[in-house]
């Protein structure tokens, strides 16, 4: 932004807030940064290879769901079915080959097709009943949890190697990679990509800004709502499958918390819950955000009830610079 | 003509001087200084962003100044927040009333500081007291509504009677008219001036000319965040404060029709739709525009979003002697028509997205090649727009929320300028814009027309239908009236279409 007239000498605290709001990844970056800088300092065993594969792989489910979460959320929206739309494709995926026979490859294709079904519900739902996203998802959350139960209670421990996949390693070095990781950034960077560079991208901002105007400038915004559920929904079968190959296991009892889990990257990432204004890296960093301090925590012998009470801790603080950085705007 | 002048000034009750104050990037008010006398009405008067919402946020304490100091009945005071300014007895009315929309109207008056009798709280004062400020008001209000029953002006009197029960000495008053009607608009004026007798001093903002004349004792004007000039209002005619405020003679706002009409662009035949709009038979010719007149609730906007696409409805129409059935903006858009809604903010534009989004998101698809947006090709066109229309905003990544309503309205037609628009419908083209942009606008509008397009535009302001437009439809109760060429038109004309005289036969 170029400077019209010279400023004042000595601009007041407000003034830094404000300039945060003109580059909101700035934030979440300088606070990834100088949490790994803390941990640094508080564990020998922090800053190694090793252990930043092993933070990138906690993260893998959490940051895959926080794509679809984050998408919907710039809609305006909000979806708490996520992490059972991910169970249930995960006991899918790996129930129909374990208990079924059914050929591997279409297992997941079932479990994929079960995903679009939720998405399009949730979408279509949303668009032409207009009920809150909020009420929907809160619907299907439960309708998809049940589903879980029905199909089975027992965890499906006969998992077909093809979906193990996403659980292998390959090295850098000597630091071992998970494909699984590989995946995650991969998708990353297609979202980032679409929602940058398309106009299907600025058509999901628009929606998420204002409606109605979006509408008025020629926008089909039912379309590009259900879509965006839609394809939300096929971000959580792939965490499903990033899952399963992570834990080697079909869980039933797994994704009950992915919603605020992945709403908590989203909001740390500095997307506004009140929709058309959030970036989809500042998601993954978010989920890094995360990742860094439960596993940091860890290695300074902190429990895991601490862990969560810190995340807690660090969304309002993110909201909190979040807010007073667009007050006034 | 005013008594109240004649009266001598009352002692000095505020002064700012040398008020500066920056945003990032925008020097908002340079040197801006203010003078209000008890018993005084001070107009403030300047176009949108002229800087005269940041002068009263600092004197009301909502942001911090930079340079400048305040003096109190001559005393220097630091305004710091708004709990500073209510305990010096500023009280400010913006636009958007802050009022509890559930509570009565009592509550508000008394929010935050209801008296009490022990632990209770002492409801027979608070209504008793709230009833004398509404006497005193001459407002005819029960003080157990419920504020959102309340309409817009009796809201303004409650705000106006809260603002009396905190002891108010200097009230400001944000465009208070801008949210009236015509019979609302003499009833604020007493009131004002009743204020002004009991010795309050009031700043009042507002850039109808018009009730600066009527109301204010002095007036001064800003222009581009910087101080112009104080003047008695005695002193000055309209014409002066056009010029000093928008450097430029009133006269030249509407520019000389000279276009030739040419071809018949869009034919609407029976156009209908439910309980709104009865049997609607037009035409618009390429290069013409064509003026939609009527009372508001007429059925005008309701045409022009069947025509736009955007509402169910039956017709038979045709652009460019081709049929038309828009289904939906979007095939609106691409027959060439579009809609510049009367509700900028929430109908016409992304608020939190920058410029260039703004300007190209109907047009997105010209800049694109292989489905990728291209950079390069986005900016020119944005650039080129922002040139074109004369745009004031520091770069293309600006964001829409932080321009005047009259830069907000170029970015609009903006958007419509990047696609092929040959038909552009514009609901009350210049509402909340000032005098500079509208000025701008016309030329825009009549520039438009050269190149062949034809242009709808609703208004209210007769003074603008009449300037603007080569024909004129009158509506009323939604269907068509009356069609007045040019030079048949004039005020009294279309006035007795709108409400409906006896020689109202069909046009």
């Amino acid at each position: 932004m170029s400077t019209v007239a010279t400023t004042s000498p000595a601009p007041p605290r407000t003034d830094f807030l404000r300039s945060l709001g003109s580059f909101p990844i700035l934030g979440p970056v300088a606070a990834l940064i100088l949490a790994c800088i803390f941990f640094a300092t508080q564990s020998d065993r922090f800053l190694s290879g090793a252990n930043f594969s092993l933070i990138l792989q906690q993260v893998v489910v959490v940051g895959t769901l926080a794509i679809g979460q984050t998408l919907v959320i710039l809609t305006g929206g909000i979806d708490l079915s996520n992490g059972m739309i991910m169970a249930l494709s995960s006991v899918l995926m790996t129930g129909l080959y374990a208990n079924s026979g059914m050929d591997p490859y279409l297992a997941v294709l079932v479990g994929m097709a079960v995903c679009v079904a939720f998405g399009v519900v949730n979408g279509w739902l949303h668009t032409f009943i207009g009920l809150p996203p909020f009420i929907v998802t809160l619907g299907t959350y439960s309708i998809a949890y049940s589903l879980v139960r029905i199909y089975t209670t027992a965890t499906i421990t006969d998992v077909p190697p093809a979906l193990n996949f996403f659980g292998d390693t390959f090295r850098i070095g000597s630091t071992a990679i998970t494909y699984g990781t590989v995946a995650m950034i991969v998708l990353y960077v297609i979202a980032w990509f679409v929602l940058r560079s398309t106009p299907a991208g600025r058509a999901v901002y628009a929606v998420g800004d204002n409606p109605e105007a979006a509408r008025l400038a020629g926008i089909h915004t039912g379309r590009v709502l259900i879509a965006v559920y839609t394809i939300a929904a096929i971000s959580y079968g792939i965490a499903g499958l990033l899952l399963v190959g992570r834990m080697g296991v079909g869980d039933p009892n797994t994704g009950q918390n992915g919603n605020l889990e992945s709403i908590t990257a989203v909001v740390l990432g500095g997307t506004s819950l009140l929709g058309g204004r959030g970036y989809i890296m500042g998601t993954l960093v978010g989920a890094l955000i995360v990742g860094v301090f439960r596993n940091g925590l860890q290695l300074m012998g902190i429990g895991s009830n601490y862990q969560v009470l810190i995340t807690g801790v660090l969304v309002i603080l993110a909201a909190s610079v979040d807010y007073l950085s667009h007050r006034g705007k | 003509m005013r008594a109240a002048t004649a009266e001598g000034p009352g002692k000095v009750l505020l002064e700012m001087k040398g008020i500066g104050k920056t945003f990032p990037g925008v020097k908002a008010l340079q040197g801006v200084s203010l003078t209000v006398r008890e018993g005084q009405v001070h107009a403030l008067l300047g176009e949108n962003g002229a800087g005269k919402s940041t002068l009263i946020k600092i004197l009301s304490g909502a942001y911090a100044k930079d340079e400048g100091e305040i003096l109190w009945e001559g005393k220097p005071v630091a305004i710091r927040g708004p709990e500073d300014a209510q305990a010096l007895g500023i009280s400010t009315i913006y636009q958007e009333f802050n009022l509890g929309r559930q509570l009565t109207v009592a509550e508000n008056i008394f929010l935050g500081q209801l008296p009490r009798k022990g632990f209770r709280v002492d409801w027979k004062t608070a209504r008793a007291r709230s009833r004398e400020l509404l006497d005193r008001l001459g407002a005819r209000i029960s003080v157990d509504a419920k504020v959102e029953r309340l309409s817009v002006a009796e809201q303004q009197l409650v705000e106006i009677a809260k603002a009396l029960n905190r002891k108010t000495r200097l009230l400001v008053m944000d465009e208070p008219s801008a949210v009236l009607g015509e019979g609302d608009l003499e009833r604020l004026f007493e009131v004002v001036r009743s204020l002004q007798q009991q010795g309050i001093g009031i700043v009042y903002i507002s850039h109808r000319l018009v009730e600066i004349f009527a109301l204010a004792d002095e007036v001064t004007v800003l222009k581009d965040g910087r101080y112009v000039a104080t003047k008695r209002v005695a002193d000055v005619q309209m014409d002066d404060l056009v010029r000093l405020m928008i450097g430029r003679d009133l006269k030249d706002v509407y520019p000389r029709r000279a276009t030739p009409a040419g071809p018949v662009l869009l034919e609407v035949k029976n156009l209908r739709r439910p309980k709104l709009v009865h049997d609607v038979s037009f035409h618009v010719r390429a290069g013409e525009i064509v003026g939609f007149s009527g009372i508001t609730g007429s059925g005008r906007t309701e045409v022009v979003r069947a025509v736009f696409g955007a509402d169910p409805h039956t017709a038979e129409m045709t652009m460019e002697g081709r049929p038309y059935r828009p289904r939906s903006p979007k095939d609106a858009i691409r027959s060439g028509v579009a809609l510049v809604t009367e509700d900028r903010k929430g109908q016409g534009l992304f608020l939190k997205l920058n410029v260039a989004v703004n300007t190209t998101i109907s047009a997105i698809r010209s800049v694109t090649r292989g489905g990728v947006i291209r950079r390069a090709k986005e900016s020119a066109l944005v650039e080129k727009m922002i040139r074109d229309l004369r745009i004031k905003t520091p770069s293309a990544r600006f964001l829409v929320v932080n321009m005047s309503g009259g830069n907000q309205q170029k970015v609009i037609l903006a958007r419509w300028l990047s696609v092929h628009t040959k038909l552009l419908i514009m609901d009350e083209p210049t509402r909340g814009i000032d005098v500079g942009s509208k000025a701008e606008i016309y030329q825009i509008m009549d520039e438009l027309t050269k190149r062949g397009v034809g242009i709808i535009m609703i208004s209210s302001e007769l003074p603008e239908v009449l300037g603007m437009s080569d024909r004129i439809y009158v509506m009323r109760e939604g269907t068509i009236v009356g069609e007045l060429a040019r030079g048949a038109a004039s005020e009294e004309a279309i006035m007795k279409y709108a409400v409906g005289g006896e020689l109202a036969a069909a046009g």
